[in-house]
């Protein structure tokens, strides 16, 4: 489909705007959203790291703490026993640090000595147990900041027992300094961690634990106050997945059975979202993950982004999980998509109408030359009418087209009259149909037709049932050549046949398919009655020639035919002998009839052959076995070759059917037969034969006569007229041979085979009569 | 002596097979050869009967085999069939002894009228032959001078006295007239004038040449 070019400038104009600010839109769509993602991504991964140096700020207290515990267990107050004064001494150790939440040591005994911090009545208590086997004494005594007592008193319920606790133990089993995992401190039921530290005594054996606690509810602080996006959140989860710390602090102690209180499990937390988010890390049986895991993920119909950290260190081997809904970040800027996009609709349509504009604008000279152009056509203003306003390559286009436009109403008014007076028959022929078209008057003259009636004939009409028809005028035929030249007949309006030579000039599209014929014709009925007059000149010739031949044939053709009549009287008079004997010789006389009778047909084909050869022939040609007509032509030639000594062999291969006049193709082999003899009768080497070879070859038939005679002295033309070697011959044997094998389309020659041996050769045209043309009737063949 | 024989001899199957059969239904023995070289090769030639030649063969023709028997010295004799008889063959062909020259086709009476003179004709000659061949015996049991004066009889039957033959011989007429004797008895004849028809019948002395007298 061809497209018109306002159609192409407003799709180019306005569509590509709108492609334009559509691919615009889309790119933005895309990668603000990408970049948003990793935006929040790296937010998560920020408070991650953040929460992870803020973890850190408790290592360094706590290793402090380590290191005190450990100062503390070589201190020889501790190592005295002196309660009082230890108590003294871990106050003061309290009292210069803050992040502390207790300081204790507890020995072997079960004895106990801890400070802490209290909210009342004193900022600080201590709990003093003294235990001598199973008598046991709890002090619990708050003091102020100057060491005053403030309050006391006794409290014979408690059961704390140091040495069942999970600090003592870990110290005792691994004699060295230890980090318990974080806790719920028994007295404050607050989160926290306890760094504890074996001392020995002056032996090496355990004497106690010294210990610290450090409370880590202030990193749920920390988390609480934390920004992630409007409603995100970070938890930290100890590595067997109890989370140690939440914004929510509530939501992380649960009571035991026995009034003691214990981490809840990222399992059974009471945060949906957090539960969703890092319960499936607990599959691994340790929440640990080697580096920086970033994840989508669905809950209560929003998506949600998490991201998980490694844990923080050895000692502190917990995992931050950060998630947030990812709402909370991409929410503004798909309000801000949605505006973009209305504004870039609102673009599109504004330059997409500024395009049709522009379109039309460019277009309207084109359209208005277009209008001109089929004007002109039509012949409704002349080409030489001032052109609309427009553009300067329309105008060049347009003066081009005006030159081109003269040139060939000139080149047709000349056509036109050279088809019209010229001397010669013409007639423009439609192909396929062969209906006339046009016609000249010459033509119409010589058909005898007034020129208007030859324009509703076809060319089938004209011609002669019996002549061919040229292809191109045939509707089933494909291809052919571009020019045929043919001699016919035509058929005149009074029914008489005219002799013409037709010269056909095919006129074909650019897709070669015909259109139409010009054609051009001669009359020729005088030179076709000349050359019939030729030819019937030439049958006489070559029909006497045989005459002739069949003269000097005849002694020993009466010879061959003699042969089987006394075959036939020998064999009659046996039968009559036995039937006058009159015994029963049935199966004798069958043998003697049956032999009888082919001696009769062999008498018979003798004089078939004899009168096949001297009867007159017609011009007709025909399809005929050429081997059948050698063993025919053999029959005539071979007594003389006979009464010669000569033998005469056939070489005749399978051989397709040749066209042509069976009568005179024999009279061709006769003759160089019937040569051959007589020139080894003339002188031959000893092996007196003739051989007739015969092959199909590319063009037709090929036949070879050899014969072992002396041959002709080179550079004898030897087909030449009324040159002869012969005493008795006229020399036109072989040029009659010539002129029939021409007539034939074939040739004929003579030479010498490689053993010198004379060789008359001659081909016969194939079957397939003239390529070009087709005929339209099978009876014509 | 064997049963005669009729010898064809011709190139064409088919007349070799009628004519062969024609004649043996009529009663004759027949061989047949389809060439003058097969006829050669066998013994047919000294064999009795007559010979149906072809004038036309291939190769070696008709005349040439006849000429060649004769040369051989049999005697058979021939009959040519011939498909275009001129009369100069047939001149040639009768020179050289032979019994007729039919020209094809022929009426089978004047075929087997010429085989039956031809068999006599072998017959006879094989009969003259036998009966000088015992001639020749004879003369063969005379003495030189005997001999003599039987060539000097025969050669000149004119001269036949004891007087001319003394004569002529330089020797005295008893002694003529006591070898004639001798020479009667032996030939086993009556007279002189048999034993000159037994001798040209014989073709004894044929190269003698008779004595002019000077009288």
């Amino acid at each position: 489909m061809k497209l018109s070019l306002g159609l192409l400038l407003a799709l180019c104009l306005a569509g590509l705007q709108f492609v334009a600010v559509t691919i615009v839109v889309f790119s933005s769509y895309v990668t603000s959203e990408r970049a948003l993602l990793e935006h929040a991504r790296d937010l998560l991964g920020d408070v991650g790291t953040n929460t992870i140096e803020h973890s850190k700020g408790f290592l360094s207290p706590a290793k402090g703490a380590v290191e005190l515990a450990t100062r503390l267990a070589e201190n020889r107050v501790i190592a005295s026993e002196d309660f009082e004064q230890l108590e003294q001494l871990l106050f003061q150790q309290l009292q210069i640090s803050p992040q502390f939440a207790g300081i204790f040591y507890g020995d072997k005994s079960g004895s106990f000595v801890y400070v802490m911090r209290s909210e009342g009545p004193g900022p600080f208590r201590s709990k003093i147990i003294m235990r001598e086997g199973d008598v046991r004494e709890t002090d619990l005594i708050w003091r102020d900041n100057q060491y005053a007592i403030v309050s006391r008193k006794d409290d014979p319920q408690d059961t704390y027992d140091p040495r069942a606790r999970p600090w003592f133990q870990a110290a005792e089993a691994d004699l060295t300094s230890i980090w318990t995992d974080p806790y719920i401190f028994f007295t404050s039921q607050k989160p926290g961690i306890t760094a504890a530290s074996p001392v020995f005594n002056a032996d090496g054996g355990l004497r106690g634990v010294v210990g610290v606690d450090i409370g880590i509810d202030a990193i749920s602080d920390f988390l609480s106050r934390l920004d992630i996006g409007e409603s995100g959140r970070a938890v930290i989860l100890n590595k067997n997945g109890d989370v140690i710390a939440h914004p929510d602090q509530d939501l992380i102690r649960r009571e035991n059975a026995d009034g003691t209180f214990r981490f809840v499990n990222i399992t059974e937390i009471d945060d949906p979202v957090a539960r969703a988010a890092f319960s499936g890390l607990l599959s691994g049986r340790d929440v640990s993950v080697d580096r920086e895991v970033a994840t989508r993920f669905e809950f209560g119909g929003s998506t949600y982004v998490s991201t998980i950290m490694p844990v923080i260190s050895d000692e502190l081997p917990w995992t931050i999980a950060v998630y947030a809904p990812e709402s909370d970040f991409t929410g503004p800027i798909e309000a801000n998509r949605a505006q973009n996009i209305w504004i870039a609709i609102a673009i599109a349509i504004v330059s997409g109408f500024i395009g049709l504009f522009l379109a039309n604008y460019i277009h309207k000279p084109v359209r208005a030359f277009a209008v001109r152009s089929a004007l002109v056509s039509q012949g409704e203003v002349l080409p030489t009418d001032p052109m609309p306003k427009t553009y300067s390559e329309l105008t060049r286009a347009n003066e081009t087209l005006v030159q081109a436009i003269a040139e060939r109403k000139r080149s047709k008014t000349e056509y036109d009259r050279t088809f019209d007076l010229a001397s010669r028959g013409m007639a423009q022929i439609e192909a396929r149909t062969g209906k006339i078209l046009r016609a000249n008057k010459k033509l119409a003259e010589m058909l005898g037709y007034e020129p208007n009636r030859l324009a509703q004939l076809t060319v089938h009409d004209i011609s002669h049932a019996d002549d061919p028809v040229a292809t191109v005028f045939l509707s089933d035929v494909q291809g052919g050549g571009s020019e045929y030249v043919h001699e016919k007949r035509y058929l005149r309006a009074d029914g008489a046949p005219l002799w013409i030579s037709e010269n056909v000039i095919v006129i074909r599209d650019d897709t070669g398919a015909p259109l139409h014929a010009v054609v051009t014709v001669d009359e020729i009925t005088e030179r076709k009655a000349a050359e019939r007059r030729i030819q019937q000149l030439n049958l006489d010739l070559s029909h006497s020639t045989r005459v002739n031949a069949m003269g000097q044939m005849a002694t020993g053709l009466a010879h061959e035919l003699n042969q089987p009549l006394v075959a036939i009287s020998q064999n009659m008079d046996t039968a009559l002998c036995l039937l006058r004997n009159g015994t029963d010789n049935s199966d004798e006389l069958e043998t003697i009839l049956r032999e009888t009778d082919q001696s009769a047909h062999r008498a018979g084909d003798i004089i078939k052959a004899l009168r096949g050869f001297v009867k007159k022939e017609s011009v007709e040609k025909a399809e005929f076995d050429f081997a059948e007509l050698v063993e025919q032509t053999l029959h005539l030639v071979r007594p003389e070759a006979k009464e010669a000594g000569i033998s005469i062999v056939t070489e005749i291969g399978p051989l397709d059917p040749v066209y042509g006049s069976r009568v005179q193709v024999a009279q061709v082999l006769v003759n160089l037969l019937r040569n051959a003899t007589d020139a080894i009768a003339s002188g031959s080497d000893g092996e007196n034969r003739v051989t007739v070879h015969a092959e199909n070859s590319d063009t037709g038939t090929l036949i070879t006569v050899t014969d072992t005679g002396p041959g002709f002295p080179d550079g004898t033309n030897v087909f030449e007229q009324f040159h002869t070697t012969k005493k008795e011959g006229m020399g036109l044997g072989l040029s009659i041979c010539r002129t029939i094998v021409e007539a034939h389309g074939g040739e004929i020659w003579y030479r010498r085979d490689a053993a010198g041996r004379s060789q008359f050769c001659f081909t016969l045209a194939a079957l397939n009569p003239k390529p070009s043309v087709h005929t339209r009737s099978a009876e014509s063949v | 002596m064997s049963e005669p024989c009729i010898f064809i001899v011709d190139d064409d199957d088919d007349i070799r097979a009628s004519l062969s059969r024609a004649l043996r239904t009529r009663g004759y023995k027949t061989e047949v050869f389809a060439s003058a070289q097969a006829f050669l090769d066998s013994d047919a030639a000294d064999r009795p009967g007559c010979m149906i030649l072809d004038y036309g063969l291939p190769g070696m023709t008709g005349l040439e085999l006849q000429k060649h028997l004769l040369e051989r010295g049999s005697r058979l004799p021939v009959i040519f069939i011939t498909g275009h008889g001129g009369v100069s063959e047939a001149v040639q062909a009768m020179k050289y002894g032979a019994v007729d020259f039919l020209e094809k086709p022929f009426r089978q009476e004047k075929l087997i009228e010429r085989i039956e003179a031809a068999l006599a004709q072998d017959a006879r000659s094989r009969q003259s032959e036998e009966s000088s061949r015992a001639a020749r015996i004879r003369l063969e049991t005379l003495t030189d001078r005997e001999h003599e004066i039987a060539r000097f009889l025969v050669s000149n039957p004119a001269q036949s006295s004891s007087k001319e033959v003394a004569r002529h011989l330089n020797i005295s007429p008893r002694t003529v007239d006591h070898h004639r004797a001798r020479i009667l008895d032996k030939m086993n004849v009556a007279s002189v004038a048999d034993l000159v028809n037994l001798c040209i019948a014989a073709r004894l002395f044929e190269d003698a040449a008779p004595v002019t007298t000077d009288r």
